[in-house]
């Protein structure tokens, strides 16, 4: 192909130029050098703002943990009461724990845009950790598999009866290993970089985790390979998580809902969350951590599409139950509609429907949109809220369900509305923090975006002129 | 890409054009053959329409049976094109090039085939008239448009119209290519068909727009084609095993499966055919390999999520129809074989690169998984009628005759023979992708090693 290398001068300022321009920006060409001395320093927490940050968000958790620990002494065994905070693990869950997923998928289908993304998606993985602790007192007021001398429905037909409490825990805790693995495995590289350019404990700590990382043909090798193995592994167990969390504490709280798609529809709707998380997350890199240099519109722009693809793909599974509902007509399946979408959270439901699907369709279907940074964090923002929306729907629906009606055919009389009562604020407020304050901690210690895949991008990426026009040629090497 | 080659656009002409610029000896034998077996075929239809439905194995209660499998079968099959040819367009895989035709040209034929079989089904063909036009206004008796039987119809026609023209977009290159090597009634026809196609840019983008255009138009069509076709079952609660909501995206990963195989089981016999062994490599196997063993992971998760949830109500009726399902005779041997053939056998081959990059095996294997996949749609919906059920006085079990076995294999002779008789007079490989897939190769140099590389649009 006949084409012509750019010369890395000739490109603009990422903050300059017309709409127009900013489209056709080129990313600008940063020596290696830098860019090890530059995201090496960004995890020094010399930043007032950020320093700031950690400190209320820290509070803001332990409030959040002390309120948690009062309400499981005030409300123990009175289920309906933990609806909210049941609806905000399953929400954070399904942000935090979605997000990883956007650096494995791509990752392994060899795309080149994903690696300056990839480590801040796989550190959000971190807020399982205060996803788990959060779903302890959830554990301990989920009823048992056998009530009032009889076996309720679940999916642990003959499994003992603390089933679901023990795999609850047991999966997440499995997920948190998946995911501590696969942040491992992407930042061995960067913990050589850290212990070749920094000083003091980060660079013992570096030297420590590099494990004797000096680049060699096999460790790239055996990198790349440990990489797809625990990216595997965290895609199986995440999926596993999501079959268990949306059975046990939804689907089986509430007489009747039988939904084979539903743990699909949780898993597919936390992807969805996960990317928008990392769309704000890069977006706040780019505005307030002065990642412009190494986060491009090509980043924005992919994710923009995977986004929209996942938008579309959460009204499929919605309707995909919705109609096999409408048509049946059994008692069943007019309590499902009943209940969980024309009911006491109708509101709920129509809201959740604008922000997680209608509103993010007609905003990222157009190409100028999802090709622009405010664009798609705007997007992002908004799936956000809907997934929320539509966690709370579900889940404070399944917790309102009396525990002596458990063995009912179906719901014949709906629960009334729950709303949330300020412990509940304080407990949903506190868990976001925790999660946010994990993530943000975790950057203090590894760079948010990845030293050696900022600097395999930049290797793997090269504008050229191609006739009247400009084009990207990408490496694809096996 | 550490197979791809460069090859010059003279040779790709030829290579590429030799089924209709120079016949291969094999084509008209094993056309004359395929033709016989069809006509035979439809003769036998003849006699089923002249003596009725008497003649299958069809009886109380089992009304639908091996018909509507295949039918099921083939509209799964018809998911192979837009999968390969919209999705992988749009994610600008590249590996996608030599197989886009080949896909699309199977979508369109199996389409094709597959509206046929409710057609038999009904037994009085003209009748089915009756379904989706309003026939008697005066006394109010009108198509029920609530019925996914209605919507099959309408989906499926819709999805043949736009694959057709997908098709079509896709061959104006190769057809002005043909219509400047022809000569008389041959070129005659190219010039018709290539709507004054000379190649110049502002040709070149309105093909390429109106390729991306389809695309994206066709992708909610390609899901909603097979999710109809599950709702036929799914929204009826009266028979056990049909009833859930999983149903639209379990058949549409089971479709995606089952076509994708289905472009294997073509490429491999495209390459052994016409001998395209430079066009067709062992890097498209892979990939496609690679592909398939996410997609039929995905499917045996819906199949779990299909059975667990299926028991979890531990309703009585629908546990027995599982018992039948999985343990009875002879239910249970099909049941096993299925999983063994569309997931256990395939996939486990897969997973070996050895595999991946041996065509024969690849070929086998693909054979495996349509087998397993046509036995699954079998399984959903021939048991769950079969099942001896409280109301049910006069009771037959349903065991599919040789007429029925025949049309059966009648229907995949009548897909290659119109796929060879296509292979006579368009290319199956497109020349415009093959040559543009050249343009945009290209590599870069980082440090001492030359690394492949891609053309993409910039940001």
């Amino acid at each position: 192909m006949a084409s012509e290398a750019i010369h890395s001068g000739a490109q603009t300022d990422a903050h300059s130029g017309t709409h127009e321009e900013a489209h056709h920006e080129l990313p600008a060409r940063v020596e290696p050098d830098v860019i090890t001395s530059e995201l090496v320093a960004s995890t020094d927490s010399n930043s007032t703002g950020v320093r700031n940050w950690m400190w209320i968000l820290g509070i803001v958790t332990l409030v959040g943990i002390g309120v948690g620990f009062a309400k499981l002494l005030i409300e123990w065994g009175d289920q309906s009461e933990w609806g909210y905070t049941a609806a905000m693990v399953a929400f954070l869950f399904s942000v935090f724990g979605g997000a990883p997923l956007v650096a494995i998928a791509p990752t392994l289908a060899k795309a080149n845009w994903v690696r300056p993304v990839a480590r801040f998606a796989a550190l959000c993985s971190l807020a399982s950790i205060v996803c788990t602790i959060w779903m302890i007192p959830l554990i301990l007021n989920l009823p048992m598999l056998v009530v009032d001398g009889a076996r309720r429905r679940s999916i642990w037909f003959e499994g003992p009866d603390v089933s679901p409490h023990m795999w609850a825990l047991v999966s997440m805790i499995t997920l948190i290993t998946a995911a501590l693995g696969l942040i491992y495995a992407y930042a061995l590289p960067d913990f050589a970089a850290m212990r070749d350019h920094s000083t003091g404990w980060k660079q013992r700590f570096g030297s420590w985790m590099a494990r004797g990382w000096i680049g060699t043909t096999i460790q790239w090798r055996t990198l790349r390979l440990r990489i797809g193995m625990m990216g595997t592994l965290y895609f199986f167990t995440f999926v596993f998580v999501h079959f268990i969390i949306s059975t046990d504490f939804a689907m089986s709280l509430v007489p009747g809902w039988r939904d084979a798609i539903f743990p699909m529809y949780h898993a597919i709707s936390s992807i969805q969350a996960g990317l928008a998380v990392t769309v704000l997350g890069l977006w706040a890199a780019r505005r307030y951590m002065g990642m412009d240099k190494y986060l491009h519109l090509d980043q924005f722009w992919s994710i923009g599409r995977l986004m929209f693809a996942f938008t579309l793909l959460w009204g499929y599974f919605f309707i995909s139950a919705f109609i096999v509902y409408w048509y049946g007509r059994s008692g069943s399946d007019k309590m499902w509609i009943d209940y969980l979408i024309l009911g006491p959270y109708f509101w709920v439901f129509i809201l959740g429907v604008l922000f997680i699907w209608f509103t993010p369709w007609w905003w990222l279907i157009w190409n100028r949109v999802r090709r622009s940074y405010n664009g798609t964090a705007i997007g992002a923002g908004l799936i956000l809220f809907g997934v929320f929306l539509d966690r709370v729907r579900l889940y404070v629906a399944a917790w309102a369900v009396p525990e002596d009606r458990i063995h009912e055919r179906f719901l014949t009389e709906y629960p009334s509305a729950v709303f949330p009562d300020v412990m509940d604020l304080f407990i949903m407020v506190g868990a976001l923090a925790g999660c946010v304050f994990v993530v943000l901690a975790a950057t203090r210690v590894l760079p948010i975006l990845s030293i050696w895949d900022v600097q395999q991008f930049n290797l793997l990426y090269r504008p050229v002129n191609y006739m009247k026009t400009k084009v990207s040629l990408i490496g694809k090497p096996d | 890409m550490q197979q791809r080659r460069t090859i010059d656009q003279i040779h790709t002409n030829r290579v590429l054009l030799n089924g209709q610029l120079d016949t291969p000896k094999w084509w008209a034998p094993t056309v004359i053959t395929l033709g016989i077996i069809v006509a035979i075929g439809f003769f036998m239809i003849g006699i089923m329409v002249n003596k009725g439905l008497g003649v299958t194995g069809l009886s109380r209660p089992v009304y639908w049976g091996l018909f509507i499998t295949t039918f099921v079968f083939w509209v799964g099959i018809s998911h192979a094109g837009i999968m390969i040819s919209a999705i992988l367009r749009l994610s600008q895989a590249e590996w996608r090039r030599p197989v886009t035709r080949a896909a699309e040209l199977l979508t369109v034929f199996s389409l094709l085939t597959a509206l046929m079989f409710p057609l038999m089904h009904a037994g009085r063909p003209w009748r089915i008239i009756y379904y989706i036009l309003p026939y008697d206004f005066a006394r109010g008796i009108m198509p029920n448009v609530r019925s996914p039987l209605i919507w099959d119809p309408v989906a499926i026609s819709t999805y043949l119209t736009g694959s057709t023209l997908f098709l079509y977009i896709a061959l104006l290159p190769d057809l002005g290519n043909l219509r400047d090597r022809t000569t008389g009634w041959q070129n005659a026809l190219y010039t018709i068909l290539s709507l004054g196609w000379r190649g110049n840019p502002r040709q070149w983008k309105l093909q390429t727009v109106g390729g991306i255009l389809l695309s994206a138009l066709m992708l909610p069509i390609f899901v909603s084609v097979h999710s109809i076709v599950s709702w036929d079952f799914a929204v009826t609660p009266a028979v056990e095993g049909w009833h859930s909501t999983i149903f639209a995206p379990y058949f549409v990963i089971g479709a995606v499966h089952s076509g994708v195989s289905a472009v294997v089981t073509m490429m491999a016999l495209m390459r052994w055919l016409w001998k395209w062994e430079d066009f067709i490599r062992p890097e498209h196997f892979d990939a496609l390999a690679r592909l398939l063993i996410v997609v039929a992971t995905g499917w045996l998760a819906f199949t779990f999520l299909e059975l667990i949830f299926a028991v979890y109500g531990l309703d009585a009726p629908e546990l027995a129809l599982r018992e039948l399902q999985i343990f009875q005779w002879p239910w249970n041997i099909l049941f096993i074989t299925f999983v063994i053939t569309g997931y256990i056998i395939p996939v486990g081959m897969w997973l070996q690169k050895s595999v991946r990059n041996n065509i024969a095996l690849m070929f086998w294997s693909s054979l495996f998984v349509n087998i397993g996949m046509w036995l699954e749609r079998f399984l959903i919906i021939v048991p769950g009628l079969a099942r001896r059920t409280p109301f049910v006085y006069t009771w037959e079990s349903y065991r599919p005759s040789g007429l029925e076995w025949f049309i059966l294999f009648w229907s995949l002779a009548w897909v290659t023979f119109l796929m060879l008789l296509f292979s006579r007079f368009f290319p199956l490989v497109p020349l415009f992708e093959q040559k543009e897939s050249e343009t945009f190769s290209d590599s870069i140099k980082i440090g001492r090693v030359k690394v492949p590389a891609i053309v993409r649009e910039a940001d």
